[in-house]
């Protein structure tokens, strides 16, 4: 039976070697900047620079394509919000008084009728979904490329302490487990009758919720196991030990971060200064 | 005389918010390179001594702790568990939980870079140990990629890392198939008498216990009660009876020899090799009583119940979990099914509750194809009880526990009162219908399961491996329920690694290897298939095997099952073995 496992790419590529802290500033300062930049022209190259390296460094096309296909309906409703109604706000940052109307809806149909939709909302809406599209993918482009031994020395170099990097990598470890435990507890209640497939959806969710019973319970005494084997291993959670997996970084590594950094403080200055990033529609 | 490895000085403890003395007044002194062996029953307190050897009874639990426990020199209570993991190593009963980390690099190196090993001394003990549990060329795997056996021996591993002066191993065969059970014991054995190290071992499994251990340590009840050589306690039948302990079938057949005859063999033999020896003097002096019938299973007729035509079950990734199985299971058969992990037993047992459809062939109940089966319909013809019956238990008490699939399967109000009343009755939980199912012991939540499926009466029920981490008389508790089952006219499918069980239950047996059935036939049949059962590494129970001793050396067929089959049929001369 297939059994699930952490993703990692299968392509070799200079972006595999890097140490771990510069794909940390690297996600860092892109998230700070996909999270300041409101121009979506300048949003919208950004996603599409993070999508080409995810593709070029092996994230999986069909990744990609998921997470676009889960989160289409949210840009539809992004799109539809925004250019319907985020009136108010998109008047305040262009400071202008009126909206152009990209199409109207007839007053006689019910409910939406009278409705416009404007230019400067439906950007604004653009702005968002590639906004969130930058925050979505920066977090594979850095964390797939990387084995979870150098993510935890990574974490522990750059200061985070190294409690927090053990639960990240616990978490690696006993996600499956969780998963398999899931799955037993709903064949369980199959198998006493409750055909799912057959419920409504409030009948469905009460059902499922009975799932979190044995579920919390058996990861409560498991949780109790896992204390008293981190005991008897040493464990305290001191970043203070030694490690067999090491950091080091390299010319390319320290290149990275200084064109991050850079890449931080000049985005920041055109920013603010020179309000390049700010909002502004093109049409 | 060797060092002492480890003094357990007159201690007692109480966990926190507890009244009883889980150790009470327990002085054991472990000897460095010995093999100690810890027996007793569920509850006399071998895994807290385990987490008393390395400090975390008392330091991490609380409680109140008396008396003392030095290992190599130092006093568990003046120092803290992480130096005492320096000097202990420990190995669990669960594979899954007690690998923390992603690579079996990383697992092993954990502990050492706990205690500030250098990364040099890390990466160069990593295959001196891998080499040690024969784990060679793992290092990069992520333990989920690792069978049962391996995951334990990879613990062994880690522990085995850093040093420690003594090894302790709580039940870590429990969990495990045959082939992962013979991987641990042997691992252990040649830890012990190639490398020297000191081992301190709790397992049920009497026999291997026998074979491997220099000494056993037998606790009863927070008490020790008795200390000596394996050939010493497994030879004290009665008192280990009395403490619910199961012996080695070898030290029972010879124990009921000596009962049932007036000639008395002095020494009862404990291991195998000694039993088989025993034999061979009992045959130069004895009679075999061969004429007196041994119970025969009852035919069953009629159009089977369960009916598997030609499956073949792949898998996605292309696994060929099943090929041409055809097999029939009529109406009140008691069937046993058994073979290693990855035989196929579950993926069988899968097909038959429509938990997965075939790739080809047919499976049927009652002359319909599964296919046309509703999940309910399924739920009131079949029943099955998990491995672990708390994943089957969602409901705050008892009573609505086993009236939830009914109401679920909108049954009118008064059959689920006639029919829960009648399930409570049958399995004896009246008395507790208004308590959390969660708050009872083990084996009645068990109870509560199987009177939620008895609710459903239905014709079939699967019993999923209920004997695996269960203490002998635990494990007799749910076999016992199951024949209570039998006996009400249930179809019951078992499935279990321990053979020497089911003897006084089952009727038939199906072996299953590498996807297909190897061999189906009444249980005395298929027992006493010793070449075929050890090609899939299934050992049968020691009465087996002496009975085929017995067998070669008097020319007569001997297809004894039990040590008492085979006991009430020595009849002595009079001579002293």
């Amino acid at each position: 039976m297939a059994m699930m496992k952490f993703q990692t790419v299968e392509r070799d590529s200079f972006f595999t070697k890097l140490d771990f802290r510069p794909k940390l500033l690297m996600m860092t300062v892109i998230s700070i900047v996909a999270f300041v930049w409101e121009n979506p022209i300048m949003e919208a190259t950004l996603a599409i620079l993070i999508i080409v390296s995810c593709l070029l460094v092996g994230v999986r096309w069909g990744y990609i394509r998921t997470v676009l296909l889960i989160m289409s309906p949210f840009y539809v409703i992004l799109l539809l919000t925004h250019g319907f109604f985020n009136v108010d706000q998109v008047k305040t940052v262009l400071g202008i008084q009126q909206l152009k109307p990209m199409f109207a809806i007839p007053k006689n149909w019910w409910l939406i009728g009278g409705g416009t939709m404007s230019w400067e909302g439906f950007f604004y809406g653009i702005n968002i979904i590639f906004k969130t599209l930058c925050l979505t993918l920066i977090i594979p482009l850095g964390i797939f490329t990387t084995e979870v031994d150098n993510m935890i020395v990574g974490m522990v170099r750059s200061r985070i302490p190294y409690k927090i990097a053990f639960i990240f990598s616990s978490t690696l470890r006993f996600f499956p487990l969780l998963f398999q435990e899931i799955q037993n507890i709903i064949e369980a209640q199959r198998l006493r009758g409750l055909a799912m497939e057959k419920m409504g959806p409030v009948k469905r969710v009460r059902v499922y919720s009975k799932v979190a019973i044995p579920l919390i319970l058996g990861a409560m005494v498991k949780s109790q196991q896992l204390e008293v084997v981190l005991q008897s291993k040493a464990f305290s959670g001191d970043s203070d030990r030694t490690y067999i997996h090491q950091s080091i970084l390299r010319w390319l590594d320290w290149v990275l971060i200084v064109f991050f950094l850079v890449f931080f403080v000049v985005s920041l200055v055109l920013y603010i200064w020179f309000g390049i990033g700010r909002f502004f529609s093109p049409v | 005389m060797a060092k002492k490895i480890a003094v357990i000085d007159n201690i007692s403890y109480m966990y926190p918010r507890s009244e009883n003395f889980v150790l009470d007044r327990i002085s054991l002194d472990i000897y460095g390179g010995e093999f100690l062996g810890l027996i007793g029953p569920t509850g006399a307190g071998k895994t807290t001594l385990c987490l008393a050897l390395n400090g975390i009874v008392p330091q991490f639990y609380g409680g109140r702790f008396y008396g003392s426990v030095q290992i190599a020199g130092l006093d568990t209570l003046h120092y803290p568990i992480s130096k005492l993991a320096r000097y202990v190593g420990e190995v669990f009963e669960d594979p899954e939980t007690q690998l923390v980390a992603t690579s079996v690099q990383n697992e092993i190196a954990f502990a050492m870079e706990n205690l500030k090993f250098h990364r040099e001394e890390i990466l160069a003990r990593i295959p001196e140990v891998l080499a040690a549990v024969r784990l060679e060329g793992t290092e990069l795997k992520h333990p989920a990629e690792l069978s049962g056996g391996q995951k334990q021996r990879l613990a062994i591993a880690a522990a085995l890392a850093v040093q420690p002066d003594l090894l302790v191993l709580d039940e870590p065969t429990s969990q495990l198939d045959p082939v992962g059970a013979e991987e641990v014991f042997a691992t252990v054995r040649e830890l012990n008498r190639n490398l020297g190290k000191t081992i301190v071992m709790v397992s049920h499994a009497a026999e291997e216990m026998a074979e491997f251990v220099d000494r056993l340590a037998f606790l009863s009840h927070g008490r020790l009660i008795a200390c000596g050589k394996p050939e010493e306690i497994y030879s004290d039948i009665e008192l280990l009876t009395r403490n619910d302990l199961r012996p080695p079938q070898v030290a029972s057949t010879f124990y009921l020899i000596n009962q049932k005859t007036n000639c008395k063999v002095t020494d009862v033999p404990v291991r195998l090799d000694e039993g088989k020896n025993a034999i061979v003097k009992i045959a130069k002096m004895a009679e075999f009583d061969l004429s007196s019938p041994l119970p025969e299973p009852p035919k069953y007729s009629g159009s089977p119940l369960f009916s598997v035509k030609d499956l073949k079950y792949v898998y996605h990734d292309g696994t060929e979990a099943l090929r041409n199985i055809s097999l029939d299971i009529c109406e009140g058969e008691y069937v046993l099914i058994i073979g290693q992990n990855g035989a196929g037993k579950s993926t069988l047992v899968k097909h038959f509750l429509h938990l997965l459809s075939p790739t080809s062939g047919t499976v049927t109940v009652a002359g319909k194809d599964l296919e046309k089966y509703t999940v309910g319909d399924l739920a009131r013809r079949i029943g099955y009880i998990a491995q672990n019956p708390d994943y089957q238990i969602f409901n705050a008490t008892v009573e609505e526990e086993i009236s939830f699939a009914l109401k679920n399967l909108e049954f009118p109000a008064e059959i689920v009162k006639e029919r829960t009343e009648f399930s409570l009755e049958s399995m004896g939980l009246t008395q507790f219908r208004n308590r959390h199912p969660l708050s009872l012991p083990k084996g009645d939540r068990a109870r509560v399961v199987i009177a939620a499926i008895l609710a459903m009466e239905p014709e079939i029920i699967i019993f999923d491996e209920p004997t695996t981490g269960q203490d002998y008389r635990g494990a007799r508790y749910i076999l016992d329920l199951s024949r209570q089952l039998h006996k009400m006219g249930k179809t019951v499918i078992v499935i279990t690694h321990h053979l020497y069980l089911m003897p006084e239950y089952a009727e038939r047996v199906i072996v299953m290897g590498k996807g297909t059935i190897l061999m189906d036939g009444p249980i005395r049949d298929v027992y006493h298939q010793t070449e075929l059962l050890g090609s899939t590494f299934l050992t049968p129970p020691q009465a087996v095997l002496l009975s085929q001793e017995l067998g070669k050396l008097n020319g007569h067929l001997c297809p004894f099952l039990t040590p008492e089959e085979l006991s009430d049929r020595v009849v002595i001369k009079e001579r002293q073995v």
